[in-house]
């Protein structure tokens, strides 16, 4: 199956970037629609005063990640959405793909923090698990 | 001098420690902190001696004091009036019922079940009376329940609910004189002013780099803080009900609360409660975690009994009432203020302020995992529109009608 709506969950990591890139020339050789999602996580547990100032500056750091992200699809001719959503990473994303349709979810093989991923989980395995849809992982180069 | 240098380096290495942790492991600033502060005067005590890290100067306690202070006003700012009106009633009734049934039985549990004396078993209450609002908000932000009318009474009641508690700890241990009703009645005229003068004031006099705002609100909330402790009353208490009143005006100004954030964050917060790790006892703790579990399931079982009925009444289906009385079961920030306030003013010792910290910090934790994993009311939830399931298009339903 060609898919026709492609989501890619960016946190940015380097890991991610890869990820884009790979969700990127796909999108292009498919002539897909891709939508990039990151995820504002609160402090665990969330506390006063301190979640909000987390959520607006991880908010202004994806939005300025997106427009470096947009850059390069204007380059590959290819329609990019871009997303912040708040909350716990899989989550998120397995929701946007079940509220959006989407056909492909692209993830990064590993997040920005090795000790977060074995407290926490690992988001590439959540979404692989859980997925609406088809999942591609995709390892750094 | 050299000694102020050296012990502030000392702290803001700690602090600086503090942060790195909790970027690594994702958790909040305020709990590393706290830990950090624990873990430092266990080991500086072990090997240096406990005095080195200086929790009594005078000016590591203004510090401390001042971040405890500012944090209340930002948090009391935080309100969002529009929702308060939306729906009053139910989140006053929901609020109060979640403050008073877990100070009353929280405080019963310490006095009868761990035999602590009445000032202290209502300090206990006090402490484990709070709800986070920050929990509720990050989960109903995930959720998206907070565009709904559940998620904006849930949030409105939780801010009624911490009311009460900064209310009970400002109140109750102060004793009754000629002093708290000056206190009470310069609050009520400050607090009538302080919405109509400070808008004002800043837009004539505002928007300058030399911070007029920041001034003018610290000024406010160190004037009134001095009137509370001359009370023998406690400062955060004015700080809280000057940030709810200022939450229409200066609440709505990014800008300022964002440059207050990086002073409280920056500098004070992390005196505040790194010092109130270092107040906690770890060998009192292994000495007794019956207690702590005991104080965390009284919290628990209390606000269950309070909150769950009082939603109920309001008419919440069952799953709504299960999940709005487990998010109000947290509380993490009020609850170590409340705590240290009782530590710093002889109303429990070091053991008793141990447990409580303890019984905070699992009370900000537990309850939002279980509420996650068996209570969410999944039905609030936007439902995903699948091609298959969307409406048909009217050329075929023309199609089906021939």
């Amino acid at each position: 199956m060609i898919p026709a709506r492609i989501l890619i969950g960016h946190d940015g990591s380097k890991d991610a970037d890869d990820a884009f890139e790979t969700a990127l020339e796909l999108a292009a050789l498919c002539r897909a629609r891709l939508q990039v999602v990151s995820v504002a996580t609160p402090p665990e547990p969330p506390t006063r005063v301190e979640t909000e100032a987390t959520l607006e500056a991880a908010t202004q750091h994806y939005e300025e990640i997106f427009e470096g992200l947009k850059a390069r699809a204007k380059e590959r001719d290819v329609n990019l959405e871009s997303r912040v959503l708040v909350g716990h990473a899989a989550e998120q994303i397995l929701r946007l793909a079940a509220d959006t349709g989407a056909d492909l979810i692209v993830v990064g093989h590993r997040g920005r923090s090795a000790i977060q991923e074995w407290l926490f989980g690992s988001t590439s395995r959540r979404v692989v698990s859980y997925a609406p849809c088809s999942v591609l992982v995709v390892r750094r180069k | 001098m050299t000694e102020v240098w050296a012990l502030a380096a000392l702290w803001l290495g700690l602090a600086l420690v503090a942060t790195l942790l909790s970027i690594w492991l994702g958790v909040a600033t305020a709990l590393s902190e706290i830990v950090v502060g624990t873990v430092a005067q266990l080991l500086i005590g072990a090997f240096v001696g406990s005095a080195l890290l200086g929790t009594d100067e005078p000016w590591i306690r203004f510090l401390s004091g001042t971040g405890a202070i500012i944090l209340t006003f930002l948090a009391g700012a935080e309100l969002d009036p529009g929702v308060f009106r939306a729906k009053w009633k139910e989140t006053t009734g929901i609020g109060l019922v979640a403050f008073f049934t877990p100070f009353v039985g929280c405080a019963a549990f310490a006095y009868y079940g761990l035999g602590w004396s009445p000032r202290a078993s209502w300090l206990a209450g006090v402490a484990l009376s709070t709800t986070s609002v920050a929990v509720v908000y990050a989960v109903m932000l995930e959720l998206g329940l907070n565009s709904t009318a559940f998620g904006k009474a849930v949030l409105a009641a939780c801010f009624v609910n911490d009311l009460g508690t900064v209310i009970a700890l400002g109140l109750i241990f102060a004793p009754f004189t000629l002093k708290t009703v000056l206190f009470v009645g310069t609050s009520i005229v400050v607090l009538t002013a302080l919405p109509w003068v400070t808008p004002r004031f800043f837009r004539r006099y505002g928007g300058r780099p030399s911070e007029l705002e920041a001034k003018f609100l610290l000024l406010a909330l160190f004037g009134m803080g001095a009137l509370a402790a001359w009370a023998d009353s406690e400062a955060v208490l004015p700080a809280y009900l000057i940030g709810m009143v200022l939450a229409g005006t200066v609440g709505k100004d990014h800008a300022l609360v964002r440059r207050l954030r990086t002073v409280t964050f920056g500098l004070l917060t992390p005196f505040y409660f790194i010092r109130a790790g270092s107040f906690v006892s770890v060998p009192a703790l292994i000495a007794a975690p019956a207690s702590v579990l005991g104080l965390l399931i009284a919290k628990l079982v209390t606000k269950t009994l309070g909150v769950w009925p009082a939603t109920r009444v309001f008419r919440y289906p069952r799953q709504e009432a299960a999940y709005t009385t487990l998010l109000m079961s947290t509380g993490l920030t009020f609850g170590s203020i409340s705590a240290l306030f009782g530590l710093t003013h002889d109303i429990i010792d070091q053991a008793q302020y141990s447990y409580l910290i303890a019984a905070v910090i699992g009370s900000a934790v537990v309850p939002t995992l279980v509420a996650n994993a068996f209570f969410l009311p999944r039905y609030l939830l936007p439902k995903p529109v699948r091609a298959s399931e969307a409406a048909p298009s009217s050329a075929a339903v023309e199609e089906a009608a021939r």
